[in-house]
């Protein structure tokens, strides 16, 4: 995106992910808290692991950081003046990976609480695990510092996966364009997360939640037109030379063949305030047939996306795929049963007991 | 190789030849020539051979060009700075005084010449000179003031290596060419060749006729180590002038008296440039030098050109004409801008203020001859995208161009030499204009420069006058091909009464109008009932659609629907998760689901 001080795909990444890592943040410690902080044994020991976790964030949160900044660094300090007379084809592409990123990432925000308990699974599976760490030097590291390592490895996971999303959607824009939405984005995510952890009004929450997802999909909208509308104006200025860059806003800097409404002011390429609309919305003052379409098609797809995700929550199956998903979840928990009588054998094995297959009534 | 000589020395001055009929009979036709060494191509050739001839007359003389048209297009002949007083129809440009002379037909121009000095002949039928077909025309005066050794002529051109009309309809007046860059020369030509050495003896004197018969770009000329002097410029004698520079647009010429050394030990350069501000790009393999030598001696060295460091040519508006005018008064006024713009096509034309010129159906001048007298006189019947006006006759015409665009325009008038009252310079900055103030004039000359080609500077003004005693169909346009084929032109009706009275045409052009299938009587637009009507006539492209349109605004208004659909339904997402929510908290309060039997939440 041609925006130069706030590049609102690297806000919504990082806000998202940043989301996530403090979800995960919040989880760890209400599991100390009811797990640990509830018996009053020993209450320095629950200080010591709630410190565990904010040190163990802390410096995976750094271990980001760095790797983030090395990585945006020599990427821009390479030059990026590479992309010569193909410039618009790499515009056009950078927005359409721009867009799938964040199109993808968006409707999952709007599912929170999911994303709660799938990481409280997580984190139990993960705590029951490390009873089973090997017994070396690195297993009983591991055991102690569990508290610390858990948040280390998930949220360096997710800063690595923010830092690839936000290398694809930032090909396009200046280094200083960076700083100030990652800023934003974290201090949003970190707020979210912590009111989530208070417990808080989570009809607030989500409203704040659905504009923000609405804004999202607006910016993404715009970034499939624009997609679009890079490719086209590509191929006009190979159709024209140079006389397309000469001719500024007026005549002669588009196809009046595709073109469904041109105006000579309100340049985003050039203009400002114009250019924050078009971050926003992909306004054109110049638009083709190409770029108004994929803007409308855009929509539908959202629109058809959310029918499909509200039928396969109502449902658990999206439509016409019933017997497959069924089949597949199946195998999954016949899987889950298995590890879990396996458990079970050992602890009976371990306490000398007999052990008895549990029988379940099959699903 | 020698320069071109004409068939005159200093020596038949004393004897006038009695006026005679001089006939040229010229088969038009295709053929091949490579004159800047570097590319064959198919130029337009006459009687086989390319150059075309030079016409060569005297004062007085009737000229009969009696052409045959064997190319697969159609031909035209204007023989450029003939006033053609009383023989209008054989001034050659098509839809404005004839028909064009279709493929296989035979055409006469047959007037008598009254004028002398040097000029030049060229086809008139859209861009089809630049393909080769033009030459020059002297017409000797045996009664000329100076004392000379020896009349020789040059010629300057641009060259193309593809085809004109190739140019206009591909790379030209296309939407590809929204910038109306004109197409760039490959080469600059003296008398159609390259290398000239010109074998001059010393402490002579020649009377040199510069010629330019290109198609675009003004040249600079100037000959190392020697200064001359301007005698004529556009057939108009002027008081000596020394110089040792000129900037000779196209169409314009300059005769000049050159006197050579006393030595014969060295040649000496001279050089033809191009004025390289004209075009919008310059290539590399573009040689806008052309070198010439005035050869003393043919065994001596033929030197490089010096570069120079800046063009200082003698500015032709201050040249005084040997016969003297005050400036005249003017009793009308025609005002226009040059514009250059787009319209609905996506191409860029040419506009007098804001209207382009587009062809009639029928030739203005057989307009004026059929329709009925007493609406001849009505500009209307001639077209409303021709830029006609129609003048009165003996009346003093000025014409005033400001200039709306940052290029040079050379501007030609048919059927007259007119007084150059004002030329402004070219303004500082390309957002500024000059414009004419009558009542703030700038430097106007005691007795008025005349010519029949002036340049107009970028974004600047010029002020011509020009006395209506012609009767006829004139002319008015950029003589840069690709302006005139861009439509920036007028045409001046001149006295139509008169030319009703004066004017005949002849069989032959009747017929060629026939042969080629073009309408020949009524008004622009053909119409032979009603002149008033236009119905049908040839206009320019609609232009370009401003803002939003009906497709725009149902388009935004379409967008901005589907954008708040979609917004509503993430909303309604975001919302269900509410009811889920409230539901699943109660469910599942501070609980380790490890008891989840499938890995879906209800």
């Amino acid at each position: 995106m041609a925006n130069n001080v706030f590049d609102v795909s690297v806000f919504f990444i990082v806000f998202r992910e940043t989301l996530e890592a403090s979800i995960i943040i919040s989880v760890l410690l209400a599991f100390l808290k009811q797990g640990v902080g509830r018996s009053s044994e020993d209450p320095l020991l629950y200080k010591r692991l709630v410190k565990h976790v904010w040190v163990g964030s802390a410096i995976g949160l750094f271990c980001c950081l760095v790797i983030g900044g090395a990585f945006i660094g020599t990427w821009y300090s390479l030059g990026r003046d590479i992309w010569g007379s193909a410039e618009d084809i790499y515009e056009g592409v950078f927005c359409l990976i721009a867009t799938i990123i964040i199109s993808i990432m968006g409707l999952a925000m709007l599912r929170l609480n999911k994303l709660k308990e799938k990481w409280r699974v997580k984190i139990a599976e993960a705590l029951e695990e490390r009873n089973h760490y090997g017994k070396g030097w690195f297993g009983r590291f591991s055991r102690k510092y569990a508290m610390a390592i858990l948040p280390l490895i998930t949220i360096l996971r997710e800063g690595v996966e923010a830092i690839v999303f936000v290398g694809g959607v930032s090909l396009s824009s200046p280094a200083k364009a960076f700083p100030l939405p990652v800023i934003c984005g974290l201090a949003g995510g970190i707020l979210i997360g912590y009111l989530m952890y208070k417990g808080g009004d989570f009809v607030k929450i989500q409203f704040f939640l659905i504009v923000a997802t609405c804004f999202l999909y607006l910016v993404g909208a715009g970034l499939f037109s624009k997609a679009v509308w890079y490719l086209e104006f590509y191929k006009w200025v190979q159709l024209v030379g140079d006389g397309a860059a000469e001719s500024g806003t007026g005549a002669g800097s588009y196809d009046i063949r595709k073109s469904v409404w041109h105006v000579n002011c309100c340049d985003p390429e050039n203009d400002g305030g114009w250019m924050i609309f078009n971050a926003l919305f992909g306004w054109q003052n110049s638009a083709t047939y190409g770029s108004v379409i994929s803007y409308n098609i855009y929509w539908i797809a959202v629109m058809v996306a959310v029918l499909l995700f509200l039928y396969k929550e109502k449902n658990g199956y999206y439509p016409g795929l019933k017997s497959w998903t069924l089949k597949r979840d199946a195998k999954k928990v016949a899987k889950r049963r298995a590890k879990m009588e396996a458990r079970r054998a050992e602890a009976a094995a371990a306490a000398g007991e007999e052990y008895e297959e549990t029988k379940t009534a099959s699903v | 190789m020698r320069l071109s000589t004409i068939l005159l020395g200093a020596a038949t001055a004393a004897a006038s030849v009695a006026a005679k009929t001089v006939q040229y009979d010229w088969v038009v036709s295709t053929v091949t020539a490579n004159p800047d060494d570097l590319y064959e191509r198919d130029v337009v050739g006459v009687n086989g051979a390319w150059p075309p001839p030079p016409i060569v007359v005297e004062k007085g003389d009737r000229l009969i060009v009696n052409m045959t048209n064997k190319l697969d297009q159609p031909a035209s002949i204007h023989f450029h700075g003939m006033y053609q007083n009383g023989t209008n129809e054989m001034d050659g440009p098509v839809f404005v005084t004839q028909c064009p002379v279709p493929s296989g037909s035979n055409f006469i121009y047959n007037f008598t010449v009254d004028q002398v000095g040097s000029y030049w002949y060229h086809s008139h039928y859209k861009a089809q000179y630049v393909n080769g077909f033009r030459g020059p025309l002297i017409v000797k005066d045996p009664d000329e003031p100076w004392d000379y050794d020896e009349d020789v002529y040059l010629t300057l051109s641009d060259w193309y290596h593809d085809d004109a009309f190739y140019l206009v309809k591909n790379e030209f007046l296309t939407l590809r060419n929204p910038t109306g860059a004109e197409p760039i020369p490959d080469a600059g030509l003296m008398n159609d060749t390259q290398n000239v050495k010109w074998k001059v003896e010393p402490n002579t004197t020649y009377k040199l006729r510069i010629i330019n018969i290109g198609g675009f770009v003004s040249q600079y000329i100037w000959f190392e180590g020697h200064d001359f002097e301007i005698v004529e410029v556009d057939g108009i004698y002027v008081e000596n002038q020394k110089a040792s520079m000129l900037y000779v647009t196209v169409a314009q010429r300059y005769t000049i008296l050159l006197t050579t050394k006393n030595t014969t030990d060295e040649n000496f350069p001279f050089m033809i440039s191009f004025d390289l501000n004209m075009l919008d790009n310059l290539p590399d393999t573009l040689q806008y030098n052309t070198t010439g030598w005035l050869t003393y001696d043919e065994d001596a060295d033929f030197p490089d050109a010096a570069v120079i460091d800046e063009f200082d040519f003698y500015d032709d508006f201050y040249l005084v004409p040997l016969e003297k005018e005050e400036p005249w008064e003017a009793d009308t006024t025609i005002t226009a801008t040059v514009i250059m713009d787009n319209l609905g096509d996506g191409a860029n034309y040419a506009f007098f203020s804001n209207e382009t010129y587009v062809a009639p159906k029928v030739p203005t001048l057989m307009t004026v001859m059929s329709a009925p007298e007493n609406e001849s006189t009505n500009a209307w019947i001639y077209g409303s995208n021709t830029n006609a006006h129609v003048l009165e006759y003996g009346d003093v015409v000025e014409i005033v161009l400001n200039n709306g665009d940052t290029g040079t325009h050379p501007f030609h008038l048919h059927g007259h030499a007119f007084q150059v009252i004002e030329r402004s310079n070219a303004s500082d900055s390309d957002d500024d204009f000059i414009t004419y103030d009558a009542s703030n004039p700038g430097i106007i000359n005691e007795y008025p420069m005349r010519r029949d080609t002036l340049y107009l500077r970028p974004n600047g003004y010029f002020v011509i006058r020009f006395k209506a005693n012609n009767p006829g169909v004139w002319f008015f346009h950029c003589h840069i091909e690709w302006h005139l084929e861009q439509g920036l032109a007028m045409t001046l009706i001149e006295a139509p009464t008169e030319i009703r009275e004066r004017i005949t045409i002849p069989d032959d052009h009747w017929a060629a109008c026939k042969a080629g299938g073009y309408s020949y009587e009524g008004n622009a637009a053909a119409n032979t009932e009603n002149y008033f009507d236009l119905t049908g006539e040839a206009v320019q492209p609609d232009p370009l659609p401003a803002g939003f349109t009906a497709r725009g605004i149902v388009a935004m208004v379409f967008s901005c629907v589907s954008a708040f659909l979609g917004m509503g339904f993430i909303t309604w997402y975001g919302m269900s998760e509410l009811k889920t929510t409230e539901h699943e908290v109660a469910q599942v309060m501070g609980e380790i689901p490890l008891d989840d039997e499938s890995g879906e939440s209800k």
